[in-house]
């Protein structure tokens, strides 16, 4: 009897599923038969371009961004698709971005994870539709342009800072979640070229494989190996409330300068004590909506917002202590934070 | 015994290669500048900030422990950690929302919840212990994300009492001796001030789990349960029930601390808080003498276990050793501290083996 009933359960749950698959499929087989009815008004009102954003994590930076597609999804009058790989992993980036080829979208923004080793993929999905870059950039790709930070101009404002705030001839160490990331080594890359005429210099470079516990423990760790170091420099959005935690905890708060990236709550907050001189941070909201502008207006075979050399640089914006409190009212108001 | 004294010896061992390692650092370098020698490693600053840290993943560790010794797994600890660190922040909305003290019995609870739904699923619908737990570490993590909506979480600047659970020590407790101004603290201050808060807490949930597992006879059934689970059964004991409390204790303790990191970090990311703390737990927990096979370990063996691996990764840091090399000397160490072992447990059981076939002559 019992058998039976698990027998019975088991091949309702498959018949079930298959019912399930079916009508999901058969939703998306009805979509193209539609528009011959509805042909004889304007294409453009009764089916809007579908574009879609790919973000390569979960985090604050891309709440932004996503802020910044439904702006434009309302300028612009299309639809956008946003999805966040949620174990942020290159597997999933490629099961996402097939998806949405399967789904027929007409354009796709996405910030590759690992851009050297995904070329093929995303080279697979510019054959098939619209795809442009942002974020992090994938310059051996077939993609149509690139929208984003350019890393090593957002390193030299950190360089800039950093002279700012400590005199000539200063140790730094720098913390990152991996320098495997392209953008962490176009930010060192950018940090060194700027400091090298002051004497300033990098002592040290600690990762924490993006372990928050574990950035704070590096930063104490280092104010133990390094007693004179002047400037702790965060490359990663969570790497400055992790210095500033950890130098707290070491009791050397207003001794050692910290000069982060980004624009995490306690980063700002940080700011505005003055415990962190400043931040360097990139415009996710613009990246989101530039990036669906450009999708749209290729779509519509427009070309010509892509310039030569197919990268849009969104210029960085260091926020010290002087211009802390308009930018973060700003970003609350993006966020619909109170 | 053997094992934690082996394990007090292997800890010895690396202090004494890292000071060397600095003298000859030091011997090389500094000597000719004229520099005074003097260790970073075996420095105050560096056990204050070192004991936390071993409290904390501890924590943990002993809770994985109790599992272990059931032959089990919980492979979803680090996604509970962050559920439930991740439901604190939100219910208590940087001292917005709920109370603190009804909020974090509640998330306790949730936790114990967890472990009741582990356990239930394990012990009375007979699935393996890895999948139940393996599933549990996808889905929990993404509970948290839902939760949260993907946004970084945090206590902010509220709850500054609470936090001391996580980042105080016992100096905190005696404001007179606090060093004021530019005199230096004096050396009871020092010593009080490496008493960090969550160690406190972890060795008084080590002494709570070594009564339950070494002394009462419930523990001795849980050794048994984890040895033989059938003979076990045959002799009278409750396994399915001994083995739902076992997963409800580890989940529940998972869940403090949880909360604890919460305190100490106080940026709580969903996507990747507490990720791979599991795994440092097994870690731990199989150094200090637990066999994922069950059965075997104890609490102090444990506990020496997750420090050294926390004493390794502070050296990795202390020692200048490049970051991208650290995971081969954490699981170089691992790998060579249980081969030893099992090295010596061979040994001493074909010597005893001689001894009872000489008697036997």
């Amino acid at each position: 009897m019992c058998r039976n009933f698990t027998k019975l359960f088991s091949i309702t749950t498959v018949i079930a599923s298959l019912f399930f698959l079916t009508s999901c499929g058969g939703q998306q087989q009805t979509s193209p038969t539609t528009p011959p009815s509805t042909q004889q008004k304007s294409p453009t009102s009764t089916q809007k371009i579908k574009v879609a954003f790919i973000t390569n994590n979960a985090s604050d930076f891309w709440k932004i961004a996503e802020a910044g597609t439904k702006k434009a999804a309302q300028d612009f009058g299309v639809d956008v698709i946003f999805r966040i790989p949620s174990a942020g992993t290159a597997e999933q980036q490629q099961q996402i971005l097939q998806d949405l080829i399967t789904l027929g979208v007409a354009g796709i923004a996405i910030s590759p994870k690992d851009p050297e080793n995904q070329t093929e993929m995303l080279n697979e999905a510019a054959k098939k539709t619209n795809l442009i870059t942002q974020d992090s950039d994938a310059p051996n790709s077939l993609r149509k342009c690139y929208i984003g930070t350019n890393n090593f101009d957002a390193g030299v404002e950190a360089g800039k800072l950093i002279q700012a705030c400590t005199p000539p001839g200063s140790k730094i160490i720098v913390c990152v979640g991996t320098l495997d990331a392209q953008n962490a080594r176009d930010r060192l890359d950018g940090l060194k070229k700027q400091i090298e005429s002051t004497g300033h210099q990098i002592i040290d470079v600690r990762t924490d494989e993006t372990d928050r516990a574990k950035a704070i423990a590096n930063v104490q760790d280092a104010l133990v190996r390094y007693p004179d170091v002047a400037c702790f420099v965060g490359l990663w959005s969570y790497n400055g409330p992790a210095i500033l935690n950890g130098v707290r905890d070491s009791g050397k708060l207003g001794q050692v300068k910290i000069v982060c990236f980004d624009e995490e709550d306690e980063t700002l907050q940080g700011v505005k004590d003055g415990h962190i001189y400043g931040t360097v941070v990139q415009r996710p909201f613009e990246f989101g909506y530039q990036s669906v502008k450009v999708l749209k207006e290729l779509a519509e075979g427009n070309t010509t917002s892509i310039p030569e050399n197919k990268q849009i640089f969104i210029p960085t914006l260091s926020v010290t202590r002087e211009n802390v409190d308009t930018f973060w009212s700003e970003l609350k108001q993006i966020l619909g934070k109170s | 015994m053997r094992k934690t004294l082996g394990l007090i010896g292997l800890i010895i061992v690396l202090c004494i290669l890292a000071y060397s390692w600095e003298w000859l650092h030091w011997y090389q370098h500094g000597r000719a500048l004229g520099l005074p020698f003097s260790s970073n490693f075996l420095s105050l600053t560096n056990f204050k900030n070192l004991l936390p840290w071993i409290g904390l993943f501890g924590i943990l560790a002993l809770a994985q422990s109790v599992v272990i010794i059931t032959g089990g797994i919980d492979l979803s600890l680090g996604s509970v950690v962050c559920l439930i660190s991740v439901i604190a922040c939100i219910l208590i909305n940087k001292g917005e929302g709920w109370s603190p003290f009804l909020v974090f019995p509640l998330a306790i609870c949730i936790s114990a919840l967890i472990g009741v739904w582990h356990g239930v699923l394990i012990s009375y619908f007979n699935i393996q212990p890895f999948v139940v737990t393996l599933c549990g570490l996808f889905a929990y993590r993404s509970f948290a994300r839902f939760f949260a909506k993907d946004t970084t979480q945090g206590f902010g600047n509220a709850l500054s009492n609470w936090k001391w659970l996580g980042k105080g020590s016992l100096l905190d407790w005696f404001p007179s001796l606090q060093p004021t101004g530019g005199s230096p603290p004096s050396t009871i201050a020092l010593l009080l001030d490496l008493v960090a808060a969550p160690l406190v807490i972890m060795i008084i949930f080590a002494i709570i789990v070594g009564i339950f597992l070494h002394l009462s006879p419930m523990g001795r059934h849980l050794f048994a349960l984890g040895a033989n689970e059938e003979s076990a059964r045959f002799s009278g004991i409750q396994t399915n029930r001994l083995k739902l409390m076992a997963y409800v204790i580890c989940s529940l303790i998972a869940g403090i601390g949880g909360i604890l990191f919460a305190f100490k970090v106080n940026s709580v990311q969903p996507s990747d808080f507490g990720s791979f703390y599991e795994l440092y737990a097994v870690a731990g927990a199989v150094l200090g003498g637990c066999s994922l096979r069950g059965g075997t370990g104890n609490v102090p063996g444990v506990i020496l276990g997750i420090a050294l691996i926390m004493v390794l990764r502070n050296l990795v840091n202390i020692l200048g050793i490049r970051s991208e090399l650290e995971y081969v000397v954490i699981g170089g160490a691992i790998l060579a501290g249980v081969c030893a072992d099992e090295f010596f447990l061979r040994r001493s059981q074909k010597r005893r083996a001689l001894e009872a076939q000489r008697e036997t002559k």
